[in-house]
Formats: structure tokens, sequence, C-alpha cells
């Protein structure tokens, strides 16, 4: 229902286009990047460098995309629906709230999922292609940026069982931007060893592990040359790279995860079935 | 005998410090047609939020066929048609048909064939395969009608069914509650549109300030109390007692008084007296009550009632 909901929309065939032209940028600066090394005989290192550096930031742009199309997708799922009376008519059937609610969010996970694999995958594909980029652990990178999108996904559509779309679409960004903020707070408290700054960052993943999840994504998507630079820099004190981590998520803060999403959906059942409509 | 369709009893709702029911109770019976009918903020929306588990009373209790509400199964032979329906503007009417036979439990070929039968009977047919967004008022009320008929429910909840629709589309309206009440599905009509209610309902229920303040058979409703007119050659104090004997004068003017009678059955009796004591009756018509009037009245007695307390 909800997929056919996005298919007939023209929301997703915009998103769609427009993440295409971003892809095909993508691939021009690529290949300019390329025939530019080859001119000037930039050695290897170097290349792989650059390279590596621009596929990050061309992730980090797609995770940006796909946390705002969760963003957009949820922030209405409910409100909408009840503002328009249709939720009314289709509760009126012998259907439980809490299946509704399940099949609604379990239809936009599925669009915003796809959405992540299939963006994130042409951004890698592209990178490989033209650079013969290779990430370190793909599977799992992409894996802990669909469950970023989850995150931000089910809470939304928490937000949605009680706020107006509106309102709820605030919140939840206000939220991804306080993970977003906290997150460089902690790498930098990293950069300058103040424990009090990483404790930030620590606390704010605990409360929305958004950012926390691209972190872990990225160390899982980037190149081994990536790694070793930014490793370097990091080893150094001279910072590393501020937008993206270089180790996978602790189990701990997997476990969160994890755990996170079911129960946001819970809460937002428990909410939704006790509300008046 | 089987669980009626709608049981009410004592239905309280308060949103914070507004009481929007206070103590209402509702029966319809199989194959009824009951017409809510009350004031904007009456109670009437919240009522039938409260039959279809949309909004849970703060006391009081409510079973459609034998089954509390709570229990989305009580739904499985209901359709329903909201107040303030906007549609999926991106789906076909046929699509939206589909979904809710689909919700009600249809196999795929029968909702095909209950499709078709819903939009003849809304008068849609062949307009089923365009996208709802690009229907008319009229035509988006319609295909809401039939969404609220897919499944052939046992009973049809309409809150304000022709508020969007012009003369005729209210006398399609009219009719299609008229074919329900010969197939003997109970309906529910909230409206506040008292012709309407008066021309399809078997019984209506008055509903006010979210109390049930008069519910029953149209005829009971607009009879009991009957008013005459009466024209006499002359008025003076002795004829005024020989009315007031048979009920209250509310008005006279001239030689003409309005009576509001007690007993519509002693209007012989009283043409009798005024003719024995001399007096030249020369009109006494009896004047039908209307719906109309039955309502004003009430809802009025409650203004002063409320102003009062």
């Amino acid at each position: 229902m909800t997929l056919r909901e996005a298919a007939s929309r023209r929301l997703l065939l915009a998103v769609l286009i427009l993440s295409g032209v971003f892809v095909a940028l993508l691939a021009l600066g690529f290949a300019l990047a390329q025939d530019l090394f080859a001119a000037e005989g930039v050695d290897d290192l170097e290349r792989d460098a650059s390279a590596a550096v621009l596929t990050i930031l061309g992730l980090y742009v797609a995770s940006f995309l796909s946390a705002f199309l969760a963003l957009f997708l949820s922030a209405g799922s409910v409100s909408s629906e009840i503002d328009s009376g249709q939720l009314h008519a289709v509760l009126a059937r012998p259907l439980s709230r809490r299946s509704w609610l399940l099949q609604r969010w379990l239809g936009l996970a599925i669009v915003v999922v796809g959405y992540v694999v299939l963006l994130a995958g042409s951004v890698l594909l592209v990178a490989r292609v033209t650079t013969g980029y290779q990430a370190v652990r793909p599977l799992a990178g992409l894996g802990l940026m669909a469950l970023q999108a989850l995150t931000l996904l089910t809470l939304g559509v928490l937000g949605s069982t009680r706020l107006s779309t509106l309102a709820n679409g605030a919140v939840v960004f206000f939220a991804f931007g306080l993970a977003w903020m906290s997150g460089l707070i902690e790498f930098i408290g990293g950069v300058i060893d103040n424990v009090g700054m990483e404790r930030v960052g620590v606390i704010t993943s605990l409360l929305l592990p958004s950012d926390a999840l691209w972190r872990g994504a990225s160390a899982g998507l980037a190149s081994p040359a990536f790694l070793a630079a930014a490793g370097a820099m990091a080893a150094d004190d001279i910072g590393g790279f501020p937008f993206a981590g270089l180790t996978l998520p602790s189990p701990a803060l997997l476990t969160w995860s994890l755990l996170y999403v079911p129960a946001l959906l819970l809460l937002a059942v428990r909410t939704f079935t006790r509300r008046d409509l | 005998m089987t669980a009626p369709p709608v049981a009410a009893d004592g239905l309280v709702k308060h949103y914070g410090e507004r009481v929007a029911l206070d103590g209402l109770s509702l029966r319809v019976g199989q194959g009824e047609v009951v017409g809510l009918l009350g004031p904007n903020g009456a109670g009437k929306t919240t009522t039938v939020k409260i039959l279809l588990g949309l909004v849970a009373p703060t006391a009081g209790h409510a079973e459609l066929f034998g089954l509390p509400v709570t229990d989305p199964a009580a739904r499985r032979r209901v359709g329903y048609l909201p107040e303030q329906f906007r549609f999926p503007g991106w789906m076909t009417g046929a699509g939206l048909l589909d979904l809710h036979g689909r919700l009600a439990g249809l196999d795929a070929a029968v909702r095909t064939e209950h499709a078709a039968e819903v939009l003849d009977l809304v008068g849609l047919r062949g307009r089923e395969r365009e996208r709802i967004g690009g229907y008319s008022k009229g035509m988006q009320q319609r295909i809401g009608l039939a969404q609220a008929l897919v499944g052939n429910p046992d009973l049809v909840i309409l809150d304000e069914p022709t508020s969007a629709l012009d003369p005729i589309g209210r006398r399609d309206v009219r009719d299609i509650v008229r074919t329900l009440r010969a197939r003997g599905t109970a309906v529910v009509l909230n409206s506040h549109l008292l012709s309407e209610v008066e021309m399809v309902c078997d019984r209506v229920a008055i509903v006010d300030r979210g109390r049930l303040v008069r519910s029953g058979r149209l005829d009971e409703l607009v009879g009991g109390a009957l008013e005459l007119r009466v024209r006499l050659d002359r008025i003076d104090g002795r004829a005024l007692d020989l009315l007031g004997g048979h009920g209250e004068v509310v008005a006279s003017e001239g030689t003409e008084v309005l009576l509001l009678a007690d007993d519509p059955a002693a209007i012989a009796d009283l043409a009798a007296e005024l003719v024995g004591a001399g007096y030249g009756l020369l009109a006494l018509v009896p004047l039908q009550r209307s719906l109309e009037e039955v309502f004003v009245e009430l809802v009025r007695a409650g203004d002063r009632d409320g102003g009062a307390a």
C-alpha cells in the first residue's frame, strides 16, 4: 500500500531523478579528476587518496539525502492520514491500529532502505568503475547506512503519531542536526583530548545514534588507502577527517542501535493505539 | 435474537475541560435508519467515532453487533464515511474501492464485481479508472459513499454525507439510503440538515450538548401535542376559558388563536363545546408540527437550561 502510494506519487520520481543527477555529477567529477591526474602525471598514491576522499564525500551526501528522504516520508506518515480523514475510513474496517502502523512503517522502511542501497551502491559503483575504488567492508557499511536512515524514519513515525506534520518534521530535523553537531564536537574533543566534549557525542548518540551510525558506516565504506591516510593524520594529532569515522561501531553501539528501532516502533504503536483520532 | 448493530450506554467523553458527550445512550436495530440530529458541536461525530473505536470514551460502553467497539472484529460488517474526507488524490476510484474490499476481507474476484455494483449505486460507473485527485467535490463525496458500501456492510455510518453535494446529489444519497434500508442494512446518518433526516430516517435521535434530548419515530416526535389554529366570530374571556380547558393558548390575534392541544383526539369535543356555547366556529385547522420546530424547540430549551445552570 505504502509502496504503491510512493510509486504513484511524484515525490519518489522526483527524488530518483535528482539522485540520478547527483550520481551523474559525481561520475563526471571522477572522470575529470582522472583525466587531470593522467595529464599531470600524479602518482598512484595521491590519486587513490583523492579518489577516496571524493568517494567518502559522495557517500556523505548520499547519507544526508537518505536521512532527508526518511524524514520527509515519515514526518506526516500518520498525521497527514489523520488530517485527511483517510485513516478514519481505513480504521473503520476490521483492522487493528497496531497492524496498520506496522504495515505503514514497513512500507516506508522498504522504500528508504531500497533508496540507501541504490544511492550508496551507485556511488561505490561509479567510484569503482572510474578509479578502481575498493571499500573495506561494503556490506557492513551499507547496512549501517540503512540502519541510520531507519532510526530517523522510525523517530519520524513515532513523532507523527502525536505531532502535526510540520512540528514533527521540525523536531526530527533538529534531532538529526543535533546528532550531527555532537558528532563533530566528539571528533574535535578527540583531537584536543577533551573528555567532556567526547562525552557530549556519546550521550547524543545514545539519544539518536544517526551520526554515530554514519561514522561506523563510513569506516566500512572507506578504502584501505583512506583509512591509512586518515589514521596517520589522527595519530599525528592533526585531526584526521572530521566527517567520517575510522572504525566500525562498537558492539555496544551496534546493539543499542539495533534495539533503538524496535523500541521506538513499540513506543509509536503504544501512543498511536491510545490516542483519539 | 441477534445483537443489535449499535448498542451504546452512558457514553461520556471529556476533551480536557470540555464535555463533548454527557451520558449518551443509543440503540440502532437491524435494518433501522436512524438520524443523529443536532447543532454543530452537539457530539454527533464524537458519538460515531466512539462507535468505530476511533475515540475512547471517558466512561460508558458501546457495542457493535454484540462485540465491544475496542475489538476490530466488531467492525467486520461496518462501512463508514467520515465527515471530512479528503481522498488520496493519487489513487484511482477503483483503487480505493479495491483497498477497502481487501480491508473488508473480500476475495479479488468478489472485489471487482462488488466495486462495479457500488459504482453503479453511487453513479460513478465509468469514472473509476481516473485519479480521485481529478474528481469534482461531488464525485469525491460519491466515491466516499461507495467506499463505505464496499463489502455489503450490515451497518453503514454516514457522517454528513451530503455536505458537498448539489440538490441532485442529495437526492441520490437519499435514494441510496432507501436502497440500503430495503436491503435490511442499518444506517446511522449524522446530519444537521433536518429535511434530509426527515425524508429518509425511521427514527430520529436529537443530540444536544452531548445528550440525547429526544429520540423516537418521526411521527412520534412531530406528533404528540398538536397545534390548532382556531378562528371564532368573537373572542372573549369565556371563549378563552373553553379553549384553555383543552390546552394552552400560545398566541392570539384578533379573533384567531393558536392553541396547543393536549389531546388531539378531543378536537371534536372542543368544537362541540364552542358551538354549544354560542360561538361561530369559522376555522379549526390542525397544524402538523415539522421536525424543524421540534428540533428548534428542544435546542432552545437546552439553551435556557444551560443558561440557568
